[in-house]
């Protein structure tokens, strides 16, 4: 995974006639970035204009200039929203790539060895179902779960904690941990199918030479395993991150970024500007800070990956 | 090499996939255009010779199968069919969803239908109409006669002015159906606990505390959508008279949300939690398990619509069930129904009058009160349920003394969300009741000043 | 992703090691497959599957019950009769094959052909190594990270100026760049990687860069491909948002809008969602298990052979 690196240096300094030079390469761009402009480039320009203007969805925008972004800074409900992105990125990023990570090993590493691939191919095929599901029904089925009268209730009470029961969606303080529950069930999959992917393409010589010199499971995981899979971890937590701070589909099911807030996160309270509110200058404003914050973020941890890639070249 | 071969297949099998979908998907593009430009040829006429008109009816609506508006409305349609022989009925049902967040869109476009349901309101129906997306139907309105068939409260949700607000203004769509909130109630648990019928809010008050007493929490509620609101409101309205409606739902003057009707229902709807009529636990749960939890008989009083009524007659099996206005108030939620509008960019408007006309006539209102529904001129010696024409007797008296007080976030666009917010800290009892009524006053009042202003 | 194609050098000298490795494995496979602990750890992963199938377990409870058995028991319980009318008549109502036809060709053409953009973008970025790479793989990534909301308004003009508002190609463009904004990153990392060698060998033999592409590259390529298009497809099958803005007739709809018919304004049929989303899971879940054998491949040594 070396894109952002300097491996040109690695070039071979012979060029051949055959090899014409870079420019043809640009071609290539051609369509994709035809699409781009269409439908991302443009949009993103129109939406940042109507960030400008004062709009219910109808009729003419008024232009107002930077209107909208005063009144998002001051507004404390558009910061909650971030605060609670950062427990969304727990939920989503942290949790999962973790989790998953280890799970994708004792899967791949050590279950897939003794007991054959079929199998580990079901469990997979189990973890990675809640990424199949319509996140409508998730939300209905999960609001089943934690409703005060609920599954997760009923099982509590059921093991003699019945103390512990709680309007789990409902409670201000518990609706959040419940909600990143949920996410945690429906991301894991993800990183594990990733990481099961990229430990097939680990050479298993590396392994069998370092039990061979009587290194232990954990050994081999933390110096083995982890390097070799790095471009696949910077893959997930990229992908996961951006997907923690864009979520909206389970916030809608579950609770509408209730109760008091608790659960609203940016793009909820984007999509309830722009479409109940019909205040759709102000969610266009919401929408623009929200994409540069994630531009940024994306950016950091692509940097980091490049970084990390320099290290590596340049021999550690 | 065998895997060779079955993997360049497999590519080509793809690419021709890729192009034969993407025709047909350009394709039913294409047709779509078609159908509009057809449609535009049909129907040049005026009603006068029905017999001879081609062209399509595009009607949408977004009632549930088996809920009383489709079937009156199923009839609707086979009438029109036998009185437009050349006509084409092209019906779909939508989801709500769609509609709601996507009406604007779609009615700008040329892809909207010519006859649909709409909600009634000044976020909706008054929003569409003051941007010049809906058809003016006054002159229909009088010379059809829906006018003269619909009673002034009724006609509120029709009529919208320039700004969008109702009340005033040009005709811009017609309801078929009422609707309006109310106490149902579990007669069986009513009597097994010897409680009559209350007819005034202590007596109401006193029969809840002999639930409570008896270790039931008596109303189910839901929190996370529209009932307590829904609750709110209508405990306001019992200390209100119309000008309170006027003055919230039209702008008349401003609503001092701490003082009066609102404030007095907001302590009252705190007290109901904290007696336990209410269940503390209840933030969470939606409309669904509100009405769920009624009908398996774990709450035995559901303060709600009548869009409940068909269902409950349905699903209800194992205890008898009533119906009674809520007591001590003159004024109750409701309003009319949902709305026939007619899209500006329609090309079928004659084709739509009629069978907008076609739903105002009796056989299909009295279908209508048949099926569970409240029609708004149906003739009530054809109601043949008991239950059925209590419910529409009741809807009767309250429209025609002008008690229908409309509901409680029709007056500003966002306005449901913040109710929901404010009740659920009410429930959960973090806020007193004046901090509720401070939350929601600062949108209303931001809203109207928007609406106002332009 | 990176291809090991290392491995490809040590080609000749393996068959002595080989010999060494097949006794080791040949030991080994006899360490592996004995010992208990083996079955502690397959009982606690199947365990946890289990936890996560639950709500799955609920959506098959509630899926074949009739609305008044759902109203009065609950969620919780099983169901008193098996119950399939609901879903018959949503099936007949809602035209749901038809819905599935779209759904169908809808994911599936997006995933074709995102996964094609993908391999061209990355081609020129990794392989081509174009100026400003990074610069354009974040801008392609661009795509990726905006939320859905602030598209919804300027694509809505742009379908009606095309005339492609209500169709199914409008979904399929905006969903062919989404998905290829993922596509473009992880392909060019991959490529980023492609082993000089083989392209030199290629091009001295007289193969032009298109030539190139689809007979060297593409072959060694083709597991992340797989892997892109199962993403593609599942990704797309449960969109939501875009389609119910642009697919307003009946006939073009898929199936997470339909649906929404269920749940209207004020009242919901909660049993008959579930058997919808229920069915809606099969072909998805198909899909999947037809194309995770390629997971498992993912990008293995000895692929180059």
């Amino acid at each position: 995974m070396t894109v952002f690196a300097q491996q040109d240096n690695k070039a071979p300094t012979k060029r051949s006639a055959a090899r014409p030079g870079r420019g043809g390469y640009w071609w290539y761009l051609v369509p994709g970035a035809i699409l781009f402009v269409a439908v991302i480039g443009g949009p993103l320009i129109y939406n940042t204009f109507l960030s400008l203007t004062k709009w219910s969805g109808v009729g003419s925008p008024r232009f107002i200039g930077f209107g909208n972004y005063v009144r998002l800074f001051h507004d404390s409900v558009f910061w909650t929203s971030f605060k609670n992105s950062i427990a969304m990125i727990i939920a989503m990023v942290i949790i999962p790539t973790l989790i998953g990570l280890l799970l994708a090993s004792v899967l791949f590493d050590y279950l897939g060895k003794r007991f054959g691939s079929s199998g580990i191919s079901v469990l997979r095929a189990v973890f990675y179902l809640p990424q199949v599901l319509p996140v409508v029904v998730a939300g209905i089925v999960w609001g089943w779960i934690l409703r005060p009268d609920g599954a997760f209730n009923a099982f509590l009470d059921a093991i003699g904690l019945s103390g512990f029961t709680k309007d789990w969606l409902g409670n201000p303080n518990t609706a959040l941990p419940a909600v990143m529950l949920v996410m945690v069930w429906v991301q894991i999959g993800y990183p594990v199918v990733i990481f099961m992917s990229a430990l097939g393409r680990v050479d298993p010589e590396i392994y069998e030479a370092a039990e061979i010199d009587g290194a232990g499971y954990w050994a081999r995981f933390r110096a083995i395993t982890l390097p070799q899979i790095r471009p696949e971890t910077f893959v997930v937590a990229l992908t996961c991150t951006i997907a923690a701070l864009k979520v909206f589909g389970p916030i809608y099911a579950l609770t509408r970024g209730g109760p008091e807030n608790a659960t609203n996160v940016p793009s909820y309270f984007a999509y309830y500007t722009f479409f109940k509110k019909l205040d759709v200058g102000y969610g266009a404003a919401i929408a623009t800070v929200l994409t540069i914050i994630i531009v940024l973020v994306a950016v950091g941890i692509m940097q980091w990956q490049a970084a990390s890639e320099r290290k590596e070249l340049s021999g550690s | 090499m065998f895997r060779r071969r079955y993997r360049a297949a497999k590519v080509a099998t793809a690419a021709a996939f890729v192009a034969v979908s993407l025709t047909l998907a350009a394709c039913s593009g294409s047709s779509d255009v078609s159908s509009a430009s057809g449609s535009a040829g049909g129907a040049t006429g005026g009603s006068a010779d029905a017999s001879s008109e081609n062209g399509t009816l595009k009607l949408w609506h977004y009632e549930g199968e088996n809920s009383a508006m489709a079937i009156a409305w199923n009839k609707a349609i086979d009438i029109f069919k036998n009185e437009h022989p050349n006509v084409t009925v092209d019906f779909e049902r939508k989801a709500f969803e769609q509609i709601q967040q996507n009406a604007g869109m779609i009615l700008s476009s040329d892809e909207g239908p010519d006859v649909m349901e709409y909600n009634k309101g000044n976020a909706t129906a008054g929003l569409l109409a003051s941007q010049g997306l809906l058809t003016d139907l006054t002159e229909q309105a009088q010379s059809r006669g829906w006018a003269d068939e619909l009673s002034p409260s009724l006609q509120t949700t029709a009529r919208y002015d320039e700004h969008g607000v109702m009340g005033s203004g040009n005709w811009y769509g017609v309801p078929n159906y009422g609707e309006y909130v109310m106490v149902y109630y579990n007669k069986d648990a009513f009597t097994a606990n010897g409680i009559k019928v209350p007819t005034t809010l202590p007596e109401f008050t006193a029969a809840m505390d002999t639930f409570v007493a008896a270790g039931t929490t008596p109303v189910c509620m839901a929190g996370a959508e529209y009932p307590a609101g829904q609750l709110w409101y209508q405990l306001a309205l019992t200390q209100a008279d119309r000008s309170f409606v006027d003055d919230y739902q039209l702008y008349k003057n401003p609503v001092d949300f701490q003082n009066g009707p609102t404030a007095k229902g907001a302590e009252v709807f705190g007290e109901w939690v904290q007696k336990g009529y209410i269940s503390a636990e209840s933030a969470s749960l939606k409309a669904e398990d509100m009405g769920t939890a009624f009908i398996g008989g774990k709450c035995p009083i559901m303060v709600s619509g009548s869009w409940w009524f068909g269902r409950l007659q349905d699903e209800i099996k194992t205890f008898d069930w009533g119906t009674f206005l809520f007591p001590g108030s003159k004024l109750s939620l409701g309003s009319s129904g949902n709305i026939w509008v007619v899209p500006q960019a329609s090309e079928n408007k004659e084709l739509a009058y009629d069978f907008i006309d076609i739903t105002m006539r009796p056989e299909v209102q009295n279908l209508l009160g048949n099926s569970g529904g409240i029609p708004i001129a149906a003739d009530p010696s054809a109601i043949t349920d008991p239950k059925t024409a209590e419910l529409i007797k009741n809807f009767n008296t309250i429209a025609q003394s002008d008690g229908l007080a409309f509901y409680p976030d029709w007056p500003v666009p966002g306005f449901y969300d913040v109710l929901v917010a404010a009740f659920q800290s009410s429930i959960n009892q973090s806020k007193s009741p004046s901090e509720v009524m401070d939350q929601i006053a600062g949108p209303y009042e931001e809203g109207v000043a928007t609406i106002q202003a332009g | 992703m990176s291809v090991p194609v290392l491995t490809t050098a040590d080609t000749p000298e393996r068959s002595a090691g080989q010999r060494l490795a097949d006794e080791r494995a040949v030991k080994a496979r006899d360490r592996l497959h004995r010992g208990a602990g083996r079955w502690v750890v397959l009982a606690i992963i199947t365990f946890g599957a289990l936890l996560m199938l639950i709500p799955f377990g609920m959506m098959l409870l509630n899926a074949f019950k009739s609305p008044a058995d759902y109203s009065v028991n609950g969620p919780l319980s099983w169901p008193t009769e098996f119950y399939t009318n609901g879903l018959v008549n949503y099936w007949n109502a809602s035209d749901y094959p038809l819905k599935l036809w779209n759904s169908t060709v809808i994911a599936g053409t997006v995933a074709v052909l995102a996964v094609a953009i993908s391999l061209l973008n990355a081609y020129a970025i990794g392989v081509g190594r174009v100026k400003g790479r990074l610069w354009i793989v974040a801008l392609f990534l661009l795509g990726n990270m905006i939320p859905q909301e602030a598209l919804v308004y300027p694509l809505y003009f742009f379908a009606k100026q095309t005339g492609l508002y209500n169709t199914k190609l409008v979904v399929i463009i905006i969903f062919v760049v989404i998905q290829s904004a993922f596509g473009t990153y992880l392909l060019a990392s991959v490529l980023g990687t492609f082993p000089k060698a083989l392209l030199e060998a290629a091009a001295l033999d007289g193969a032009n860069r298109w030539q190139i592409l689809w007979k060297v590259v593409f072959p060694i390529v083709r597991p992340t491909l797989s892997v892109l298009l199962i993403f593609f497809f599942i990704w797309t099958w449960n969109e939501f948002f875009i389609p119910l803005v642009m697919l307003i007739d009946n006939d073009t709809q898929t199936i997470p809008v339909a649906l929404a018919s269920l749940q209207g304004d004020r009242l919901m049929d909660a049993p008959t969602t579930n058997a919808g989303a229920l069915i809606s899971l099969i072909p998805a879940v198909i899909f999947f298990l037809i194309f995770q054998r390629t997971l498992t491949r993912g990008v293995t040594a000895g692929a180059i052979k």
